[in-house]
């Protein structure tokens, strides 16, 4: 039971979902099942760093070959690693791609199951009130984020009057998304 | 100097409509520009400060000069200044079709901005000169400006432009090779610099600040009258940091003079049951990434990354963004624009070129059958209205450059005549929208508003009926100590004034501030009233379900108010 953090090399030009997909893919022997990225912005240009919660034995030279970047277990104050880690087990920031519940909301469900079903603490409507019967139309994408110790899945109106969460799998790209 | 000129360097050129054409080997401007102000007895610095005063500065120790003097009912020019085509990757049409669309749809200047990029740089930037050439002759009645969409390094896309002149390809194509964003973040192997991470990266900034100030330059050394520079989409990744609106204007007062009011692609949200995209208007369904400003996040009240009312949150926020620049006595102007890539129920599709080693996608193709896109033909829905001197290139870019311009859709005005005045000691013939003026302390002022009622259908086929407007205030308080600043708590809407059902033609509203003991500010919005919160603001636009035509918004830019 440990909390890692790492600096993975990431591709340009793609998308957060297909981001997501590969940091997924790179833990996939990993026994982890609470992930986050985070925005380190210390350094003069901002990098994406990741937490994870992990419950078993970890090969961290492997995992730090297959993130492309370094891996700390420990937490050692001054690395972008080991703020993710922190910022990760704190819940201070970050934004959550993997957690317990996940797989099971991936179709329309009351704001209350979503709750009552996964690690998500809140659902959080913007500008509208969220009753427990609300339904949420997941689209099979949920990214709640971390905020003072709490995981919150912000929502928006949506069509139909449902609500949907802010993060869109597959926002608008222009120009293809090179810029 | 061996281009010889002969005439009376004191009188004022005249600018004709298609006068001073990229290839017009004539055109002596740039250098009559630099005689004129040598003659004036103005260095480069002295030039710098005639143009500093043209922007109004605040707070400073020099005699009130009003700004923007009102002179009764002057013209507005309808335009948009962000159009793309075929020499676009995700663009589609031909030069002469955008002009003609805007033309039919009643505008009278353009500017053709297709992305910057490796291969826009290397052929696109060339390649579109002589077509926009061909449809300024094809319309004599359209200003057609040679324009680029900018990647700004560091932060999103603006519009930069210049007149005609004959340098202005020359110094577009530098300007491009050596600043844009795209440019310097690719990697040297696939064509470019390779010198930054990411085009949105924050070791970009300093290039944006360099590229302005070579505009600048340009403009300082006669090479070309004017040049502009408008961010676009401000809010949309939320890439446009606090400090960088304030950087590029200090950087570039001249040049770097506002940003995108409403963005463009109006059309996206059109609800899938009702033939449209279903997306979210203006494509703006993005959220934070490692390069957006950490301040702008949702939260349970607001989503930056969302319009409202089609309008871009940095403008439609009353006391937002936009206020926070204009509170410190900053101008900084908005408009609105379609940014058309693709438009909504057209039949064409692009073309087959291979734009990465062309710079062209070719000629669209066009199918027959009506496509389900996001944006509207320029002029279509989004207008940029100017006040200007003359219908000219240069005085048209003056106009905007002063922050004469109103960003209006749906034709909710046809026009707006704004006097702010001291009733008392001070400016009594006052100014008008993106002007200055100034008032003894103590003294009053008075607002004068005319505006005129759209006199014919939109394009929607509906007169739209303006329900209300709205004056805004706040006071001016200076340079802000923290240039990530972006709220301004002290701006308020001061009055809203409701427009008579009945009311046709043009109608007048009259507000006046009663002993004025500080500098302030005031701006005008109005609304078709279909779509506010209950304190009258503009309602987040819902992904897939924004009828544009029924939440029309008018923004007017600032007047500031100098008390002496």
């Amino acid at each position: 039971m440990s909390w890692l953090g790492a600096v993975p090399t990431l591709p340009g030009g793609h998308g957060a979902a297909h981001v997501d997909a590969l940091l997924l893919a790179a833990l996939d022997d990993v026994p982890a099942g609470f992930v986050c990225t985070h925005t380190d912005r210390l350094g003069p240009v901002a990098v994406t760093t990741l937490s994870a919660h992990v419950t078993g034995e970890v090969d961290v030279d492997r995992l730090s070959a297959a993130l492309g970047g370094p891996v700390a277990v420990d937490v050692d104050p001054d690395s972008p690693a080991s703020r993710a880690a922190r910022a990760g087990r704190e819940r201070t920031d970050g934004r959550c791609i993997r957690f317990p519940g996940q797989s099971a909301l991936t179709g329309t469900h009351p704001a209350a199951e979503v709750v009552a079903g996964s690690a998500i603490d809140r659902v959080v409507g913007i500008g509208v009130p969220v009753a427990p019967t609300d339904l949420v139309e997941t689209l099979g994408f949920l990214r709640p984020v971390c905020q003072d110790g709490e995981l919150v899945l912000l929502v928006e109106p949506a069509v139909g009057g449902v609500l949907r969460p802010v993060e869109a799998e597959s926002p608008h790209e222009c120009c293809g998304g090179g810029h | 100097m061996s281009h010889h000129h002969p005439h009376d360097h004191s009188h004022e050129h005249h600018h004709e409509e298609v006068e001073g054409s990229w290839r017009d080997s004539g055109d002596d401007r740039p250098l009559s520009v630099a005689r004129r102000r040598f003659l004036a007895g103005l260095g480069a610095a002295g030039v710098a400060t005639t143009l500093g005063a043209t922007a109004a500065h605040a707070h400073d120790d020099r005699p009130a000069t009003p700004v923007n003097p009102w002179r009764g009912r002057g013209r507005w020019y309808a335009g948009d200044h962000h159009i793309h085509t075929k020499y676009s990757s995700d663009g589609q049409y031909e030069v002469a079709q955008q002009v003609a669309k805007a033309r039919e749809h009643g505008l009278d200047w353009v500017v053709i901005t297709d992305h910057g990029g490796v291969a826009h740089e290397k052929f696109s930037v060339d390649l579109v000169a002589p077509d926009i050439e061909q449809a300024r002759k094809s319309h004599r009645d359209v200003l057609v400006y040679q324009g680029l969409e900018w990647n700004i390094p560091g932060a999103e896309h603006a519009t930069v432009f210049l007149p005609p002149g004959r340098s202005t390809v020359d110094i577009l194509r530098a300007f491009e090779a050596a600043y844009d964003g795209g440019v310097l973040s690719t990697p040297v192997d696939r064509g470019g610099k390779g010198v930054l991470t990411r085009s949105t990266s924050a070791d970009g900034e300093p290039y944006a600040l360099a590229a302005l100030r070579y505009l600048e330059s340009q403009v300082l050394s006669g090479r070309t009258e004017i040049a502009l520079m408008f961010a676009n989409h401000p809010a949309r990744r939320g890439v446009d940091s606090p400090h960088e609106f304030r950087g590029w204007r200090d950087a570039a007062p001249g040049v770097a003079v506002g940003m995108e009011g409403a963005p463009g692609h109006q059309a996206a949200g059109i609800k899938t049951a009702d033939g449209g995209r279903g997306g979210a208007r203006g494509y703006y369904d993005g959220s934070p990434n490692q390069d957006s400003f950490p301040g702008f996040a949702p939260t349970a009240t607001e989503n930056p990354y969302r319009t409202y009312g089609g309008f871009d949150w940095m403008t439609a926020k009353v006391g937002g963004l936009w206020d926070s620049l204009l509170a410190e006595g900053r101008p900084w102007w908005v408009t609105a624009t379609s940014d058309a890539h693709q438009v909504h129920q057209d039949t064409h599709k692009p073309g087959v070129g291979n734009h990465n080693e062309t710079g062209t996608r070719g000629a669209p193709v066009d199918t027959g059958a009506p496509q389900v896109y996001g944006d509207y033909w320029p002029g279509y829905y989004s207008s940029t209205l100017v006040g200007a001197n003359s219908k000219s290139y240069v005085d048209l870019m003056r106009g905007m450059q002063g922050g004469k311009v109103v960003a209006v859709h749906g034709r909710l005005v046809d026009g707006l005549d704004l006097r702010v005045r001291s009733l008392g000691e001070g400016d009594n013939r006052g100014v008008t929208i993106g002007g200055r003026t100034f008032v003894r302390r103590g003294d009053d002022v008075e607002v004068v508003i005319e505006v005129d009622l759209a006199r014919a259908a939109n394009f929607a086929g509906v007169v739209p009926r303006l329900a209300k407007v709205d004056l805004i205030a706040g006071p001016v308080t200076g340079p802000a100590v923290d240039r990530d600043a972006f709220s301004a708590p002290a701006t308020k809407v001061v009055k809203s004034f409701e427009v008579n059902r009945t009311a046709r033609g043009t109608v007048k509203f009259t507000h006046t501030f009663r002993g004025v003991e500080g500098a302030f500010y005031l701006r005008l919005r109005g609304s078709d009233g279909n779509r506010s919160t209950s304190d009258g603001n503009p309602v987040m636009d819902v992904i897939g379900d924004a009828d544009p035509w029924a939440d029309l918004w008018f923004y007017a830019n600032p007047v500031f108010v100098d008390v002496v």
